[in-house]
């Protein structure tokens, strides 16, 4: 049989790449002679992008898959734990304006619906936030308290949680592990051409010194230029402006004050005028910008709005602007080539979507490597339905933070209430939660990126009532709430009580290192 | 409290220790650090296991004297109720401290100071062993300290050794075990460790035969016997709760 898939050619060296060659060159037994050979062609003149510095904890089962050592992946990628995102100064913009999307799941979720609890509930401005009631991570955040201890092993938690990490250092890090452990073959080389088949298939990719890579798959991880998706097969770009506004990052390394510093064990998402400013601890530094619409602000205020959110260092630090394109391709896999990362398809940062939607790709492409040209439609198909709806739902959910603000302090907020920007999927699932709180059932495909637990964080941390007066039955189960009311008091007391601070537990990973069990 | 200050023969010419009095340094202790030249002794009363240090979270080979912090049921009347009392005990109150000295020749020595805790209740001036002869050499006690302290710091890169060889060959397991006692009250055991008897059971050849020339088979086999302590460890705690 000569249409085997026997050789897969990724094309780019950024963080998508190497995640892509990774999980198909452990998965596929690269190293073995009996194995898929992977290849990976970077171009030793193009910069790699650099964003994405923030994970979800989907980044533990992946770094696992790829037999990387977690003491290893903290020690050199700059790398520290995020439990979650706090977002201040979305609602009204006030100085006390904040609340939590946390990672752990609300007490009992899946057995009971405690947020139909947590509303009926006698409010008292003291009484405590959705995300406080109903989950321990917050006060965790609060604390500045790690997800885990020392004695915790590799991978396991106390509370969930996911990495902020240095990209640069990371892909540099991907790299090395992907040659020397899993055997992935690294040309360093200019794409110059592309050959084709008759039937549209790539045959292989003409390189300035290493001649044509020859391949049966072809992976897009060329960032935004797209080369192989974009560019040769010409597949439109969906664009998303009408809905997330947001196009333009001023992004900026801000160096701690002194080594001891606190490290926010989640990221900081702060609403302004025309956006909002991302803030996230790496071991050495602060990752910080403000991605705000250009539409609604000009660059000298955002320049002037990101300098007063840092501080007095600002005007020592260099600021690098990044466009934001936000959208996705219409389809993603043609022919024999399937694009991941930015090639396919970039969404603003709100809500660390990149990374997730590169490790989801790379999953589905090792997972479902059609052995045969014969049966790769099916699968680009099944990609391709796949990926979209979980760009769609991406989309609803970030919009979701921007339609329920009260801000009014700019046009930006106001705008994006407009009902014409809101999608008519997100339209509907709003309509329904008017009477009742997001539910498993809402979200039926088991190729969900956010579970229902997000969406209740989001609409009740936002100040949103799903009103329960017509089926007041449905709180009957008061011994239910009790208990899991009760169970996160004392989860939350014991959790402070026994984790380190953040900082404190990164300065011992990189000392001691966890154990593996 | 523990006040460390360094042995030497004229401020310790007449400091006696009372022997036994040293094993109350042991009473409210349920886990006990070992090593790994006393398995073998320890192997026919106490469990091993392997715990994680709390500050470092690296392994820790522990004898278990009870089930709950505070705990050691070998404490009885007053006594160490033991054939074998493990040498971290029988070493008090004295301990190694390790000082950088910089000579003349800017070289760095790193030398070993045998030090004594002030604050040990088995400290007297009356009774028991001296630490020096009257002409101030060192009594016949006093050196059998020192052979002791000088064991526990070869054990601790025997235990290194060891330790090395069983998370190389993934020989770790937690131990998970719900414990129900006479008085009906039930305890779960958390954060101990010990040998995963399948994995032990499929090594490779290559595997065995460095473990034995290495020398460290018997202890590995030690602890797994010694697990079967831990129904005698039940035993002495339903006799208390009785």
């Amino acid at each position: 049989m000569s249409n085997l898939i026997k050789t897969v050619v990724v094309v780019g060296g950024g963080i998508a790449g190497w995640l892509t060659a990774g999980r198909l060159a452990a998965k596929h037994k690269a190293k073995d002679a009996n194995g898929v050979k992977v290849v990976l062609v970077e171009s030793p003149s193009i910069p790699t992008i650099g964003v994405g510095e923030g994970t979800w904890p989907t980044m533990r089962s992946t770094l696992l898959a790829l037999g990387i050592s977690e003491t290893d992946f903290i020690r050199e990628c700059d790398a520290s734990f995020k439990q979650g995102a706090k977002f201040a100064k979305w609602v009204d913009g006030s100085e006390d304006d904040f609340y939590y999307h946390p990672l752990v799941l609300p007490q009992g979720f899946g057995k009971g619906d405690l947020a139909a609890h947590w509303l009926a509930k006698e409010r008292d401005p003291n009484a405590p936030s959705f995300s406080n009631d109903v989950c321990f991570q917050e006060a965790v955040c609060e604390q500045g308290l790690a997800p885990k201890t020392i004695r915790t092993p590799e991978y396991a938690d106390v509370a969930n949680y996911a990495y902020h990490l240095d990209s640069g250092k990371f892909a540099v890090f991907l790299q090395k592990h992907c040659t020397t452990a899993l055997g992935v073959r690294h040309i360093l080389d200019n794409v110059t051409d592309i050959n084709t088949c008759d039937n549209g298939d790539i045959s292989s990719v003409v390189t300035l010194e290493h001649g044509d890579v020859e391949g049966d798959l072809f992976v897009d991880c060329t960032g935004f230029s797209s080369l192989l998706l974009g560019k040769h097969y010409q597949i439109p770009f969906k664009s998303c402006r009408d809905v997330l506004f947001v196009d333009t990052a001023l992004a900026i390394q801000v160096p701690y004050e002194n080594e001891h510093d606190e490290i926010a064990s989640h990221t900081i998402s702060t609403g302004q005028e025309a956006g909002w400013i991302w803030d996230i601890g790496l071991q050495h530094r602060r990752g910080v910008g403000y991605v705000y619409s250009s539409k609604h602000s000009s660059e000298e205020q955002a320049r002037a709005i990101l300098a007063k959110y840092v501080g007095e260092t600002f005007d020592s630090l260099t600021v690098r602007k990044i466009p934001i394109a936000s959208g996705h391709r219409e389809k993603f896999w043609k022919n024999n080539c399937v694009a991941v990362g930015l090639s396919a398809g970039f969404l603003e940062p709100l809500e660390a979507s990149a990374l997730v939607l590169v490790e989801l790709s790379a999953q589905m492409i090792s997972e479902q490597l059609p052995q045969t040209r014969d049966i790769m439609d099916i699968i680009a198909e099944r990609f391709n339905e796949t990926f979209l709806y979980r760009w769609e739902k991406i989309i609803d959910f970030l919009k979701l933070h921007y339609i329920l603000s009260k801000r009014t302090d700019n046009a930006f907020w106001t705008d994006n209430r407009n009902p014409q920007s809101i999608p008519e999927s997100l339209k509907e699932s709003m309509a329904l939660w008017r009477y009742r709180a997001p539910a498993d059932h809402d979200f039926t495909s088991n190729n969900e990126v956010f579970p229902a637990a997000s969406y209740q964080y989001i609409l009740y941390g936002m100040g949103f009532k799903s009103d329960y007066s017509q089926t007041a039955y449905a709180l009957d189960d008061v011994d239910f709430a009790q208990h899991h009311f009760a169970q996160n008091v004392k989860l939350t007391e014991k959790a402070i009580s026994t984790l380190p601070k953040n900082r404190e537990l990164i300065n011992k990973v990189i000392e001691f290192g966890f154990n593996r069990i | 409290m523990t006040q460390l200050v360094a042995v030497d023969n004229k401020n310790h010419l007449n400091t006696r220790v009372d022997l036994s009095k040293v094993a109350q340094h042991g009473a409210a202790l349920h886990l006990v650090p070992v090593v790994l030249s006393e398995f073998i002794h320890l192997a026919v009363q106490y469990p091993i296991v392997l715990t994680k240090n709390g500050n470092t979270g690296q392994f820790v080979f522990s004898a278990m004297l009870g089930f709950e912090k505070g705990e050691n049921l070998f404490w009885q009347q007053e006594q160490w109720q033991g054939l074998y009392v493990p040498l971290q005990i029988r070493r008090q109150p004295f301990f190694i401290e390790a000082s950088i000295h910089q000579n003349n020749n800017e070289q760095h020595n790193n030398e070993l100071t045998v030090c004594l805790n002030t604050e040990s209740p088995a400290l007297s001036n009356l009774v028991g062993e001296a630490l020096f002869e009257v002409d101030g050499q060192e009594s016949a006690y006093f050196r059998d300290v020192k052979a002791n302290l000088s064991l526990l710091i070869m054990g601790e890169k025997e235990n290194e050794l060891l330790l090395k060889s069983l998370t190389s060959m993934e020989l770790i397991q937690p131990i998970s075990l719900d414990i129900t006692f006479a008085n009906q009250s039930s305890t779960k055991l958390t954060g101990l460790y010990t040998i995963d008897q399948d994995k032990l059971g499929s090594l490779t050849n290559d595997q065995v035969i460095s473990l034995y020339h290495t020398g460290l088979l018997p202890s590995i086999y030690a602890m797994v016997t010694s697990l079967g302590q831990v129904h005698a460890l039940i035993d002495l705690k339903n006799k208390r709760l009785n």
